[in-house]
C-alpha cells in the first residue's frame, strides 16, 4: 500500500471512532449510570475520575424499582399492544390500497394519490392539537382507539408498498387472472408470499413510530389504564426528576425495544427509508 | 406491474375505501378544523384571535426564539449529515459496524434522548460539566442558563436528527457512479472541487428532500422544551410549537392555538418554497452558464465524462 493511502486510511477510522463515540457516548454512559445508586451518581460526578465514568458496585436495583415501584410494566405492555395493533391493520388497510392503486386503473385514481401524498407531508406533531378536537367528538379520548385507528393509515407506508407492488414482474397478475383466479386469491396467494421485504419494512416504520410516539399519547391518552411507555417516561422525569438512575434504567428499558427489532432488520429498514426519500 | 389490468368497476375503491375514509377523518378533518378554529372569535366567525395574537408580544417573542433556532439548527444538521454520509461512504474494512453504531440514535425517541441528555446536562452534577472539568472548566449553567438553554436542545435535536438524515444522503451517494471520481481524479481535480462540482449536484434532490424534511421537523420540535426548559429560562426556547401546546393544554384557549398552529404551518410552507425556489435558481442558472459558455462546458462536462 501507498504511504499515502494508508494514511487516508488511518485518518478515516480517526474520525470515524471519534464520531462513534460521540453519538454511542449517552447510550453507554446511560447504561453505565442506571447499574448504579443515586448517592454513587452525585457522589462521583465531581471531580472527575474513573468511578465518574463506571460503577463502584453495579447494582440491579434501579431496574427493579423501576417495575415494582413506579409500575413500568403496564405502560410498556399497553405500548406493545397499541404497537401490534397498529402495524397488523396498519399494514392491511395500506397493503390494499397500495394494491389498487398499483394494479387498477380507475377514475380519479391520480388525485386522490396526490392527496394522499400531499396529505403527509403535513407532520402529525402540527395537527395533534387539532386531532384531539376530532378524536374527542367521536368520543375515542382516553381509549386504544385513539391511539391505533388515526395512526392506522400512514401515507409514507401506502408510498412504499405502491412503488414495491409497481416494480413485481409484468404479466404476473395476467396470468393468474387469466388461470381464473379471483382478485382476493390473486392478493393472497401470490402477491403476499412476494412481498415480505415490503412487509417488514412497512411493520418496522409503523412500531417504531408507534413505540417512540410522545406527543399523540400525551395529548390524546392520558389515564393510567391506556398510559403509553414514552407518557409515562414523560410523567416520571416532570415528578421524579431527582431519581436519576431509575430515569436511567427506564430509558435504557424504553429505548431496547426498538434496538433490538432495529438491528436484526436494519437493512430492511435503511432500504425503507432511502427509498421514501430518493423516489418520493 | 402493469396499471391496466380491468377488475371489477367497485373493487379499487373498496380497497381505497378504508384508507381514504381514515384519512379524510384523522387528516385533512384537523387541517381544516384548524384553519376554522383559528377563525372562531368567542363563538363566531372572525380575526379577533389573530388580531389578538398578533398584539402579544409572547408570541412575537416566541416568533423570534423559533426562527433563531431554525437559523442555527437545519444548516448545522444538514453540515453534519452530508460529512458523516460522506465519511461513511467510504469502503474501509468494518465500515458495516461504524454505519450501524451511527444509525442507533434514528431508532431512539425523542424522550428517551431528552431525559438522557437532560441530566447528562445537569447543572450540578451532569456527566458534561464532570468532563469540562477535566479541561479546567468551570460549572456551566447550561439548561439553566439563558444563553446556553437553546444551545443544549440543539445538541438533543441533532444527536437524534444526523444518523436519520444521513440515511437519505448516504443512498444518494451510493447512487453515484464511481467512475465519474475516477475521471476527475486523473484530471487532478481536488476534494473540494469533486465536492462541490460532483457529489453535491449530483445528490441535489437528495439534498433538497433532506432539507424540506428536516426543516419541517425542526420547526415542530417541542419536547425537549416541554420535558426540560417549559419554555424557559425566561422563554428562551419558548419557541411556537410549545406555545400553542401551552395555548391548547394550559390556557386551555384552543383558538390562540390554532391559530398558532395555522402560523407554523405557513412558516413552514414559507421556507419549502423559498429552499425549492433556490434549488431551481441554481438549476437555471447553472444552465444559462452553459449555454453562455458552451466551450468550457463541454470541455467541463468531457472531462467529467
Amino acid at each position: 500500500m501507498k504511504k499515502e493511502t494508508r494514511l487516508k486510511v488511518l485518518s478515516t477510522y480517526l474520525a470515524l471512532i471519534l464520531l462513534v463515540l460521540i453519538m454511542l457516548f449517552p447510550l453507554l454512559w446511560g447504561l453505565s449510570a442506571s447499574f448504579r445508586s443515586d448517592q454513587e451518581l452525585f457522589e462521583y460526578a465531581l471531580p472527575f475520575t474513573i468511578h465518574t465514568l463506571l460503577p463502584v458496585k453495579a447494582t440491579l436495583s434501579s431496574y427493579v424499582e423501576v417495575f415494582t415501584e413506579y409500575h413500568f410494566l403496564k405502560p410498556i405492555l399497553n405500548t406493545l399492544f397499541v404497537s401490534i395493533c397498529t402495524v397488523v391493520l396498519g399494514c392491511i388497510v395500506d397493503s390494499l390500497a397500495a394494491f389498487a392503486f398499483a394494479t387498477f386503473d380507475f377514475r380519479f385514481k391520480k388525485v386522490i394519490f396526490a392527496v394522499i401524498l400531499v396529505s403527509f407531508m403535513i407532520p402529525f406533531e402540527s395537527i395533534a392539537l387539532p386531532l384531539y378536537a376530532v378524536v374527542n367528538k367521536l368520543g375515542m379520548v382516553n381509549s386504544f382507539a385513539a391511539l391505533i385507528v388515526p395512526c392506522m393509515a400512514d401515507g409514507l407506508v401506502l408510498f412504499l408498498f405502491t412503488q414495491f407492488f409497481k416494480e413485481l414482474p409484468e404479466g404476473l397478475l395476467e396470468a393468474a387472472r387469466v388461470d381464473g383466479a379471483s382478485w382476493p386469491v390473486i392478493f393472497v396467494k401470490i402477491l403476499l408470499p412476494l412481498s415480505k421485504p415490503v412487509f417488514i419494512t412497512a411493520g418496522l416504520m409503523i412500531f417504531i413510530n408507534q413505540w417512540n410516539a410522545y406527543l399523540w399519547p400525551l395529548v390524546a391518552a392520558r389515564s393510567a389504564d391506556v398510559m403509553q411507555i414514552q407518557t409515562a417516561m414523560g410523567v416520571f422525569q416532570q415528578q421524579h426528576s431527582t431519581k436519576w438512575s431509575a430515569m436511567y434504567a427506564a430509558s435504557i428499558i424504553t429505548a431496547l425495544i426498538p434496538l433490538g427489532l432495529f438491528l436484526p432488520f436494519q437493512k430492511y429498514y435503511i432500504q425503507g427509508i432511502a427509498n421514501s426519500g430518493i423516489k418520493g | 406491474m402493469k396499471s391496466s389490468i380491468k377488475g371489477n368497476k367497485g373493487l379499487p375503491y373498496l380497497l381505497i375505501g378504508p384508507a381514504c375514509i381514515l384519512i379524510l377523518i384523522f387528516k385533512i378533518c384537523p387541517i381544516l378544523y384548524t384553519l376554522v378554529e383559528g377563525f372562531t372569535y368567542k363563538g363566531s366567525f372572525g380575526l379577533g384571535t389573530y388580531a389578538l395574537l398578533f398584539q402579544d408580544p409572547s408570541f412575537y417573542k416566541s416568533l423570534w426564539v423559533t426562527i433563531k433556532m431554525n437559523l442555527v439548527i437545519t444548516p448545522l444538521q444538514i453540515v453534519l449529515a452530508v460529512g458523516m454520509a460522506l465519511l461513511v461512504n467510504t469502503t474501509v474494512k468494518g465500515i458495516g459496524v461504524f454505519r450501524t453504531i451511527l444509525y442507533l440514535p434514528v431508532t431512539i425517541s425523542i424522550t428517551v434522548a431528552t431525559m438522557l441528555w437532560g441530566m447528562m446536562f445537569n447543572a450540578n452534577n451532569g456527566i458534561i460539566n464532570s468532563i469540562l472539568s477535566i479541561f479546567g472548566m468551570a460549572k456551566q449553567g447550561f439548561l439553566t442558563d439563558v444563553n446556553q438553554a437553546i444551545w443544549c436542545i440543539i445538541v438533543i435535536a441533532t444527536w437524534i436528527g444526523v444518523g436519520y438524515w444521513m440515511i437519505f444522503l448516504l443512498a444518494g451517494l451510493k447512487n453515484i457512479d464511481e467512475a465519474i471520481y475516477e475521471s476527475a481524479r486523473i484530471d487532478g481535480a481536488g476534494w473540494f472541487t469533486r465536492l462541490f462540482r460532483i457529489t453535491l449536484p449530483m445528490i441535489k434532490n437528495v439534498l433538497l428532500f433532506v432539507l424540506v424534511a428536516d426543516t419541517t421537523t425542526n420547526l415542530l420540535l417541542f419536547v425537549p422544551m416541554q420535558l426540560l426548559t417549559e419554555g424557559g429560562p425566561q422563554g428562551s426556547t419558548n419557541v411556537l410549537m410549545y406555545e400553542g401546546y401551552k395555548s391548547a393544554f394550559l390556557y386551555v384557549d384552543r383558538p390562540r392555538s390554532a391559530a398558532i398552529v395555522t402560523v407554523l404551518l405557513l412558516l413552514i410552507s414559507l421556507v419549502c418554497i423559498i429552499q425549492f425556489k433556490l434549488f431551481e435558481e441554481k438549476d437555471e442558472k447553472r444552465i444559462k452558464k452553459e449555454n453562455k459558455e458552451p466551450r468550457l462546458a463541454a470541455k467541463k462536462r468531457g472531462r467529467i465524462r
